[in-house]
């Protein structure tokens, strides 16, 4: 036990001891003040939580541990590997010193060590919480307690975890890296794996899997405690976490007795049997050599002809390249787990290759976003690449001076730069076999989908040349660095800092491409627009940094280490005399590429155009309401007519319009000037009108000018406005260039071009945190359901005809809103002139490109599908699911207003789609599924489009008030349709196939506290629990008299009436139709916030003498209603719900034919149901359909068990 | 061909004081450089072999600079270094391959013919395809040997070669040196006196980084003609030997005390004359009777 302490004392203090373990603490003590006043500043300032809670705590420590287990990794490595490394272990081994007593004391001292640069994470957090800069207001008191449960249940227990796991791989393998790799484990483990498990296969199994707390914390509390929680609520080590916890010291522990068990006191190169084998034979060796000796004939060395000129320098540098390669692909780290991870990942391909279940062609166009991330993407997978590379760096850099080779190497007539090539192109080697693995591995799964259109050069474009260059120019940096810092761990660490300065630069506010290291303003890819105008950008930007990594190149090679010479002083006399013409010539260059490239670039993002950073554009957004919100109320008169003239190059990816607004004043007093918001899109260039006008304002930096006009435009009387506006990109700008016009797949809508009426509130600032930093009153995202005056606000209601001539190419058509009246050419480009038949909503878009055209007819409407040429596969299904939702809908809310209905495809990797009057678009992604594969069935496709056409009523006809629910009277119900379009055209099963995957959104984590539907402001609520409460009601209630509410809302809310819609008047209409003993569940479902609890406990079947059976449920029920902020109240439960009796399955079936199904009244608490049915039933539950909002569905139901009743 | 070092010293970052002043110019042949332990012959053999700056003082090999010009030097430098490891998993030829190119003998041919020639005559080619890891000491220090020879070098520097060698191999090892000391610059530094006398032409003696001595071995044997006196005595008695005589240096012979007296006449009663021998020189130089020590009270 003496030994054990002494061990221990020495280790510790050897530690303490080090800069480094100090340069662990004071970074991850810097990242916890970062992330705290980084991240979860505005978050406090919006209110979501104390920034001291307990939650923020937590969550600050999770991140840190995952940070610390990269960094000080070697804190266990070196604890356990010291002595064989140096190597000193001949004189410790042989000690009388057990093995309990050797590794526990080295255990336990580097746990110490952890645990103790853990303690820099709850510094940094008081740091950055009671530092100058937090506003008291959003402290909460001061509680230990948070503190404490954060280092005790997360902290302290990963340190034990990590540290066990890095210390037994490290000992076993009697290598100081192999604790990287325990790190690089336990991180993909955490990072990827558990948050892999939790979101597709289960989530209380992530929640296990992972040892670091990423899921428990991060992910899960995040987004299941309710406002309150995060408040207030203490992390306790209890339910899930209490057994993660227990699983993973365990793991730990049994690595330890595993290390205990295998650990040897032994040299190592007889650790293995091939090696003894190895010095078996050396055995012989020693008499060969006597017996040469008395030979004595001596061999004469043949005199070859040695060169040192360029042609042997590359040759130098290829050998050394290749034996950096061979190393690393051989190591444990190398090629073999790089190899596995692309397997991996071509398995997760096919496994994942579907959106809402539904098959996904595997395009390679959309693998390349499966296999590619940006280098500091921190939520991609690929992160471990640069992770793995800062390793492999170190690895390469002390790869001579660790095999003691380095001074025989040194001695070498090999220039410094020659070794530095040679070990970057090695590096670069092992980058490249990773890109052609992953390349070969989406090729196999294209395979394996039964896809053969492979596009290898758009692969060796993609992963071979974008890809690659990011890791090419990140691992040059990680080399450099090791180089320069000359201390292997910390060079790992310095390596680790800058690689996350440049994933998180943004956040510290640098945001300029050029000061960021490998920063590019990114590129993108479709079929349709290729790579558009972003390569351009992002090549200029790559070029910029390539010079600067010359220049670091440079650096690199005056600063190689080479002999003994580790003070810097002498390395710097070194390198002096090393800067060489060729050297300094090299440096001139890179400095000249950096000047000019830089200045180019900066010419393009600063002075052609105008640069904005984050912040800059938050300001402008606040500058914008403080000048401008004054005439928020002011009068204006609405737009009611728009003729355009646009002319479109897309070659020259330019756009100009002439335009021409009728305004007209609907309000009761004259207006005497006109407010027109410009978009900074656009030049908009002069306006005129048609009386006499004078510009007040013009302010087309934050785009407002202020017209006066002459004489006061009386109430009932119009005006009109000539306006234009031009698009030609100048260069590119630091986000990349501006894709609304490219050669092939041009779209831009009004509201991103065209001047718009009066001071538009969409414009200012809407984050509650920033307007509050900036001086500005509170303003919540909608105005409040019953703030009766912000009905009356203008917003976008305003209704339009438009009249539109469109010019293109001669080989591209040019879509816009109205029926196309006539098609000419003109000077080789083509003209479409649509007019539209009815007014439209002022929301519509244009586009252009080489389209194939699909048309149908239905009743007289006009069916047309602009599509790619090659995105085909779905055409027929897209005019199938239009047919059946035009008719549904004409049937039950009203005749449709037009004459034509169009689906537009348009570039973008997204699945969206966009319905306007008349015209819907829909982004690349879409036509990217493939229903015909799909096991479910489920033809989302049909679904997705009878829901864009449901908008026409649901969105082009009636439009909600900009206040809180008026999603609801878009999204909902545009929802709701289409989920009762698919029940009339594929029945009742595939209706529940649909509704299975809508139900989907549910089981991802989510707090219960929430406002009730009518206040619905988010997706959540919009797409899916209103369209399942308006569902509910349809089958409580009746279909036809929920239609006929609905049709009855839009009779009274059509186009251009006035007052708008809200989710009231939806509500009105429903309690109109609804019978008063169902008057509560509209309440439960809309007004309230409504969870029912029900569970069947027990189900049992009895026989009777009559050949039927008799069904016992004992059953529990509960009711509660949650508020917004988390409280929970228990209300008296005595509803109707449905009862079910199902029979066995057959063979293949999902369920059994229904037995009985019916609603009974339920009451809260526990109760017995008894039920006769006729056949032998299998399954019985209270509401086998769901239509109950119940967060736990499973034990809905119950087998049933068969009772024998003695006669 | 000849060495020039003039006026070099060395301070490391510790303040040890490594190298004071070391002037010394070595021509070609064979070259001792004998020391204790610690005295400073590995920082001025790395020196030398480009691998440390000297803080003051300048090195020429013929016309080249050797700090300036570490390139050219290396072109002509073979060296084993005192310690050395291998790639444990890397056979022996094709590391000795690796280091041929690293010697810019790039030719395909011409290097597998060095290679051969050369594992042949440090006696690995029976071992050739065996990982090094599995090497004992002393076929790593051949292993060594064979890496230095690699591009038949005009500046040889091998720093304690012999420490980690059997008797038979360390014959062979001298041989191996002597040869190549016919036409070029060798230095070996070594604390192991017979080294140097076997092999060396010329020699220096080293300690605490002052060159104490400078000189052909014969000569200073022949300088110490007469002046060394030995006597055999009882171990309780060697104090007051101590005490009252020059002692250079004491061995065991048979269980008693063998003493080396320094003095240009009898000490007393009981001396004998000795014929000196390198040991005498180096042990006399240390005492400080001889050499520049001496010289400079």
């Amino acid at each position: 036990m003496r030994k054990l302490r002494e061990i221990f004392r020495f280790e510790l203090a050897y530690q303490i001891r080090r800069v480094s373990t100090w340069l662990y603490f004071a970074v991850l003590a810097i990242i916890a003040y970062n992330s705290i006043r980084g991240n979860y500043v505005s978050d406090a300032r919006n209110g979501d939580f104390f920034l001291n809670s307990p939650f923020v705590v937590a969550a600050v420590t999770v991140l840190c541990s995952l940070l610390w287990l990269l960094v000080a990794a070697a804190v266990a490595g070196d604890a356990a590997t010291r002595d064989v490394q140096t190597p000193m272990h001949p004189l410790t081994y042989t000690t009388p010193v057990s093995k309990a007593e050797y590794l526990g004391g080295r255990f336990i001292a580097a746990f110490v060590v952890n645990a103790l640069i853990l303690l820099a994470v709850p510094a940094g957090i008081l740091l950055a919480l009671y530092s100058p800069g937090v506003e008291a207001e959003i402290l909460g008191p001061f509680r230990p307690a948070a503190y404490l449960g954060a280092y005790g249940f997360i902290a302290l227990p990963n340190a034990l975890i990590a540290t066990a796991i890095q210390f037994s791989l490290a000992a076993l393998n009697r290598r100081g890296v192999a604790s990287y790799l325990g790190s690089v484990l336990l991180f993909v483990s955490a990072y990827i794996v558990a948050g892999g498990v939790a979101v597709l296969v289960q989530r209380e199994l992530g929640k296990l899997l992972d040892p670091i707390g990423v899921v428990t914390v991060l992910t899960e509390l995040s987004s299941v405690w309710t406002p309150i929680e995060k408040h207030t609520r203490l992390i306790r080590l209890e339910g899930t976490l209490l057994w993660n916890r227990v699983l993973w010291v365990s793991i730990a522990l049994g690595m330890l007795a595993f290390t205990h068990r295998r650990f040897r006191f032994g040299h190592p190169a007889a650790s293995t049997r091939w090696r003894r084998g190895a010095r078996r034979r050396d055995v012989h060796s020693p008499a060969l050599a006597a017996k040469e000796i008395t030979r004595g004939a001596p061999i004469s060395i043949p005199q070859v002809p040695r060169t040192f000129g360029v042609a042997t320098h590359v040759r130098q540098t290829l050998a050394i390249a290749w034996t950096s390669f061979r190393m690393i692909a051989k190591s444990r780290g190398g090629l073999v787990p790089l190899a596995v991870i692309a397997v991996l990942a071509g398995l997760y391909m096919l496994g994942h290759m579907e959106f809402m279940s539904v098959p996904l062609l595997p395009r390679t166009e959309y693998l390349i976003t499966f296999l590619t991330a940006p280098l500091t993407d921190a939520r991609s997978p690929w992160i471990i690449i640069p992770l793995l590379t800062v390793f492999y760096a170190g690895e390469l850099v002390w790869r001579e001076r660790e095999a003691g080779l380095s001074e025989m190497a040194d001695a070498a007539p090999v220039p410094e730069w020659v070794i530095f090539a040679g070990k970057f192109l090695g590096l670069s080697l092992v980058l490249a076999a990773w890109l052609a693995l992953l390349t070969a591995a989406g090729m196999l799964a294209q395979v394996r989908l039964g896809y053969h259109d492979f596009e290898i050069a758009l692969y060796l474009k993609v992963l071979g040349g974008l890809q690659l260059a990011d890791y090419l120019l990140f691992a040059l940096l990680a080399l450099v660095v090791h180089v320069v810092v000359n201390q292997k761990h910390v060079g790992q660490l310095v390596a680790l800092v800058a690689y996350g300065f440049i994933g998180f630069a943004s956040a510290l506010g640098i945001e300029h491409n050029l000061l960021v290291y490998t920063a590019d303003p990114g590129w993108s890819y479709g079929d349709m627009s290729r790579f558009g105008p972003s390569l351009a950008p992002w090549l200029w930007t790559k070029l910029y940094w390539t010079a600067w990594a010359l220049l670091l190149a440079v650096v690199g090679k005056l600063l190689w280490v080479r002999g003994r010479e580790r003070d810097v002083g002498v390395r710097i006399r070194m390198a002096r005399r090393r800067f060489t013409r060729p050297a300094a010539g090299a440096a001139a260059a890179a400095l000249a590429l950096i000047l000019i490239l830089g200045g180019f670039i900066f010419y393009n993002t600063n002075v052609l155009n105008e640069y904005h950073s984050a912040s800059d554009t938050i300001e402008r957004r606040a500058e914008y309401e403080r000048r401008y919100g004054r005439y928020e109320s002011v009068p204006q008169p609405w737009l009611t007519g728009t003729s355009l003239h646009v002319e479109i190059f897309p070659e020259r990816r330019a756009a100009d319009v002439r335009g021409t607004y009728r305004l007209v004043n609907n309000s009761a007093a004259a207006i005497d000037s006109i407010h027109l918001a410009t978009a900074s899109a656009v030049r908009t260039g002069a306006v005129t009108f048609d009386r006499p006008a004078s510009g007040v304002l013009v302010d087309d930096d934050l785009g407002h000018r202020i017209y006066a006009l002459e004489k006061p435009l009386q109430p009932g009387d119009s005006l009109q406005l000539d306006f234009e506006v031009h698009f030609e990109p100048r260069g590119f700008r630091n986000g990349g260039a501006d894709a609304s016009v490219v050669a092939n797949g041009t779209h831009f809508t009004n509201q991103e071009w065209l001047p718009a009426i009066g001071y538009q509130p969409s414009r200012a600032l809407s984050d509650a945190g920033s307007r509050r930093a900036r001086g500005l009153a509170p303003r919540p995202a909608a105005p409040s359901l019953y703030d009766v005056e912000a009905r009356g606000h203008r917003t976008d209601a305003e209704w339009t005809t438009v009249d539109v001539v469109v010019g293109t190419d001669g080989n591209q058509t040019a879509v816009a809103p109205g029926s196309l009246r006539r098609t000419w050419t003109d000077g080789g480009r083509r003209y479409f002139h649509y007019v539209t038949d009815a007014p439209i909503r002022n929301e519509y878009a244009l586009v252009s490109a080489s389209y194939a055209l699909h048309e149908a007819q239905w009743n007289g409407v006009t069916i047309q599908i602009f599509h790619h040429p090659g995105h085909a596969a779905n055409v027929e299904r897209m005019v199938r699911s239009v047919r059946a939702a035009l008719s549904y809908c004409t049937r039950q809310f009203g005749p449709y207003p037009y004459r034509h209905i169009r689906l537009i495809e348009r570039p973008s990797g997204g699945f969206g789609l966009h319905a306007d009057a008349a015209n819907i678009t829909y982004e690349e992604g879409f036509s990217r599924l493939n229903p015909e594969d799909s096991t479910r069935g489920l033809d989302l496709v049909f679904s997705v489009v009878a829901h864009e056409v449901a908008h026409q009523w649901w969105g082009a006809q009636l439009w909600g008030a900009h206040v809180e629910g008026a999603l609801l009277l878009s999204e909902t119900l545009a929802q709701y349709t289409a989920m009762q379009v698919v029940k009339e055209a594929y029945g009742d099963e595939h209706l529940g196939r649909l509704l299975d995957e809508m139900r989907a959104a549910y089981e991802v984590p989510r707090t219960r506290a929430g406002v009730p539907l009518l206040r619905a402001t988010d997706g959540f609520l919009a797409y899916r629990k209103g369209p399942f409460a308006l569902y509910t009601v349809s089958r409580y209630v009746g279909e036809d008299r929920v239609n006929t509410a609905l049709r009855y809302l839009l009779e009274k809310h059509g186009p251009g009436v006035r007052p708008l819609a809200t989710s009231l008047d939806l509500y009105q209409e429903l309690q109109a139709v609804t019978p008063d003993s169902l008057q509560y569940l509209l309440h439960d479902l809309f007004e309230a916030n409504t969870f029912w609890e029900l569970e069947t406990e027990r189900a049992t079947a009895v026989r009777t003498a009559a050949g039927t059976w008799q069904v016992t449920l004992d059953v529990r029920a509960r009711k509660v209603v949650v508020d917004s902020a988390g409280v929970e109240t228990a209300v008296p439960m005595d509803d109707w719900v449905e009862v079910g009796v199902f029979a066995s399955a057959e063979k293949g079936g999902k369920s059994g034919k229904p037995l009985h199904v019916q609603k009974q009244r339920i009451r809260s608490g526990k109760q017995t149901i008894m039920v006769m049915v006729s056949g032998m039933p299998a399954r019985a539950g209270l509401d086998p359909n769901h239509l109950l909002v119940d967060l736990k569905i499973d034990d809905n139901e119950k087998q049933v068990k068969a009772l024998v009743v003695r006669p | 061909m000849e060495l020039h070092i003039r006026g070099v010293s060395k301070t490391y970052a510790n303040g040890v004081q490594a190298l004071r002043d070391v002037t010394l110019t070595i021509p070609a042949g064979m070259y001792g450089l004998l020391g204790p332990n610690g005295a400073g012959k590995s920082t001025l053999m790395r020196t030398l072999a480009t691998l440390q700056e000297p803080d003051t003082g300048t090195i020429h090999l013929g016309d080249v600079d050797v700090v300036a010009q570490k390139d050219a030097v290396r072109q002509t430098l073979g060296y084993l270094p005192q310690e050395f490891g291998v790639y444990p998993k890397v056979s022996a030829e094709e590391l000795l391959g690796h280091f041929a190119i690293l010697e810019g003998i790039t030719a395909r041919a011409a290097r597998r013919s060095v290679v051969e020639a050369l594992l042949r005559r440090v006696n690995l080619w029976d071992v050739r395809k065996q990982k090094l890891g599995g090497f004992s000491g002393g076929m790593r220090q051949r292993f060594g040997v064979a890496v230095a020879l690699l591009g038949n070098p005009t500046l040889m520097i091998v720093d304690e070669p012999t420490a980690g060698l059997d008797p038979a191999e360390r014959v062979r090892f001298l041989n191996l040196l002597s040869e190549l000391g016919e036409s070029s610059v060798v230095i070996l530094s070594t604390h192991i006196v017979e080294d140097v006398s076997e092999l060396c032409t010329r020699m220096a003696i080293i300690e605490r980084g002052e060159i104490l001595l400078e000189a052909e071995p014969l000569r200073a044997i022949d300088g110490l003609k007469g002046r060394i006196w030995r006597r055999v005595i009882e171990r309780s008695a060697l104090a007051g030997v101590e005490r009252e005589h020059a002692v250079i240096s004491t061995k065991l012979l048979a269980g008693r005390t063998v003493v080396h007296v320094y003095g240009d006449t009898l000490p007393a009663a009981g001396f004998e004359p000795v014929e000196p021998d390198l040991e005498d020189v180096y042990f006399s130089t240390m005492a400080g009777h001889h050499g520049r020590r001496h010289a400079q009270p």
